[in-house]
């Protein structure tokens, strides 16, 4: 229990949160004004984080502008999606995301020569025969936690240094996407959510409003994977299983998928529930083998899920009055 | 038949359309011309082809043969959203509306033309803001003409099988037509606003030169209004004239057998 009194494990919780946070206000827009239900979100991430590894490690490229190129490869991902599959209608769609999620994944996993394979970016062929890519943002991190310790001594951690870095991008992309969904390309957006003939109708390319949704929630899912690759330093095939867009879609039915503002609430909540479950080592959790715990985990948040959809269907912030009418 | 070039006061040009879905034949070797600023009435029992039809003519089915022409452009083999930003727009039987939309945003969704309805639109929000403001007042507008001003700010989910009509009608006005294919829009009305609805089509068909296509049931209801009515049964025009001529025509009232007896 003493843990969670521990300044470590809360600094851990909202890097985490930070981090999952954007990646789920990728699932908000799709999902929460546009109704598309993207299971295989997790595709975006592994992109942009294993385009940075590459990039940096094989080819000497500055973290930077691999960065950018990762977040740039997300999105044309997130198009190809669009372009292939979001002509099937919701329920085929969510389907064949989760498949695209997966080609991704095996992708990399069969790769080796680019990827590293299953040993994940150690692997990554190296000119100089090592597989770190975190060198140059590492300068910045490095520069903040020696600001810090003067202040706070020990507790000045690289993860504290994520944090702080994370969490302004967090809130800024809040930000520009609750102004976003503010916009008539919002409203049109929602509409599109409900029905495909009235806006059609009334003269809308529905099909252009949900691309352009997907390639924006693509962005973020790639602006994740690089916190992602950052937060670790290390990637592996097995980071990006299905399970990830999952905890996604959690902190989205947690904060109450049309609502963008409770977003980091939720995601906070969340990171608690994943960090937590580590912890969870008194008797008779303790009886249990540590990868016991872990499912424990899957299992305790899926629970929490549960509840909220029987007892609040709206999630934490969203407006009840909204899921009710017909 | 008249020809759609001779004649340059023909809006809409409907050549021998047909739909076949896997052998059900909704429409069958359809054939007609509107002149613009007219009003004319689909009328036709239930499972006659009128809401096929107005599926082919607004583009959400398409058509397996022939050709359709709006203002002298063929329009049959392109996009739904194409053909109602060229003023050909539509309501559904039924009524859709956007539920979790406000009554006033199902309104302003529709309007031609939003800077705001492009990504790009965000960075330029002075444009957009101003847009919307003009928008809001026309939404308002049109909403005080049917009766609904004060569900304004209320979730369109909310209203009744009635006033779901109205917005509907109300939100395809918003889109500027200048052909309005309406479905049954007085279709569980009640007779005081029927009334009411007559007179703003006739009004907004004097005033914005709007040319109407109109399907009802019941033809006493369109009786005064309508310049021209077509008769429609299994898939096909059976008749189409003059509102008193269809009165007397004796394969209407075959087809109609049960109706008109209830009625006269
Ligand atoms: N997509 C479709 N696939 C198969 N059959 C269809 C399709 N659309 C319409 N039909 C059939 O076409 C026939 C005509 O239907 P339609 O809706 O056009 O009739 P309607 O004249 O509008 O009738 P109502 O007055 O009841 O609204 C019906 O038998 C219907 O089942
Ligand atoms: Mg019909």
């Amino acid at each position: 229990m003493e843990a969670f009194l521990q300044p470590g494990f809360w600094v851990f919780v909202l890097a985490l949160a930070g981090m999952y946070g954007i990646f789920s206000l990728g699932l908000q827009i799709q999902y929460g004004v546009g109704g598309i239900m993207n299971f295989g979100h997790v595709g975006m991430m592994a992109v942009s984080g294993y385009t940075i590894a590459v990039l940096v490690i094989t080819y000497q490229w500055s973290f930077w502008w691999a960065a950018l190129v990762g977040v740039i490869l997300a999105a044309l991902l997130g198009a190809l999606l669009g372009l292939t599959t979001l002509r099937l209608s919701g329920d085929y769609f969510a389907i064949a995301s989760i498949a695209f999620a997966e080609i991704v994944r095996y992708w990399i996993l069969n790769t080796d020569s680019v990827t590293g394979g299953t040993q994940g970016s150690l692997a990554i062929p190296s000119p100089n025969g090592f597989g770190g890519y975190t060198d140059q943002p590492d300068v910045i991190l490095n520069w903040i936690s020696d600001r810090l310790y003067p202040i706070i001594g020990e507790e000045a951690s690289r993860d504290l240094s994520m944090v702080l870095v994370v969490w302004p991008f967090f809130l800024l992309f809040i930000w520009i996407s609750s102004r976003l969904q503010k916009t008539s390309w919002a409203r049109v957006l929602r509409a599109t959510r409900e029905d495909d003939d009235v806006p059609r109708s009334l003269g809308k390319n529905v099909f252009r409003f949900r691309l352009q949704t997907l390639i924006i929630g693509s962005v973020f899912g790639g602006i994740a994977g690089v916190f992602w690759a950052l937060q670790f330093a290390l990637l592996a095939p097995e980071d990006f299983l299905r399970i990830v867009t999952f905890y996604g879609w959690m902190i989205l039915i947690l904060a109450g998928s049309t609502r963008v503002k409770g977003l980091f609430v939720a995601a906070i909540f969340f990171g608690f529930l994943y960090g937590a479950t580590r912890f969870l080592e008194f008797w008779p959790l303790s009886l249990l083998s540590s990868p016991e715990r872990a499912y424990l985990r899957v299992f305790l948040i899926g629970f929490v899920i549960v509840l909220l959809m029987v007892k609040r269907p709206q999630g934490l912030f969203g407006k009840r009055q909204e899921m009710v009418l017909e | 038949m008249e020809n759609s070039k001779a004649a340059d006061s023909v809006i809409l040009d409907v050549r021998n359309i047909s739909v076949n879905f896997g052998g059900v034949k909704p429409v069958q070797d359809v054939s007609f011309t509107i002149n613009e600023n007219t009003f004319t009435s689909v009328i036709g029992p239930n499972g006659a082809g009128k809401t096929s039809l107005f599926n082919l003519l607004s583009g959400m089915n398409k058509v397996s043969s022939g050709e359709i022409f709006f203002n002298g452009e063929a329009i049959q083999s392109i996009h739904a959203h194409k053909i109602a930003q060229k003023g050909l727009v539509r309501t559904f039987q039924g009524a859709k509306i956007i539920r979790r939309l406000t009554v006033a945003e199902n309104l302003m969704m529709a309007v031609k033309g939003n800077p705001g309805d492009n990504l790009l639109g965000f960075f330029t929000p002075r444009a957009r803001k101003a847009f919307e403001v003009k928008a809001r007042e026309e939404a308002m507008r049109r909403l005080d003409q049917v009766g609904l001003t004060k569900f304004a700010d209320e979730y369109a989910g909310i209203l009744s099988g009635g006033q779901r009509k109205l917005l509907d009608l109300s939100r395809a006005l918003m889109a500027d037509p200048t052909m309005l294919l309406l479905d049954e829009p007085f279709a569980g009305v009640n007779p005081t606003l029927v009334e009411k609805l007559l007179t703003v089509l006739a009004a907004l068909r004097k005033e914005q030169s709007i040319t109407f296509l109109l399907i009802e049931h019941d033809l006493e209801t369109v009786m005064n209004i309508s310049d021209r009515v077509i008769v429609m049964a299994e898939g096909k025009i059976i008749a189409d004239g003059l509102p008193n001529s269809i009165y007397e025509n004796d394969l209407v009232i075959d087809a109609y057998l049960g109706s008109r007896r209830k009625d006269s």
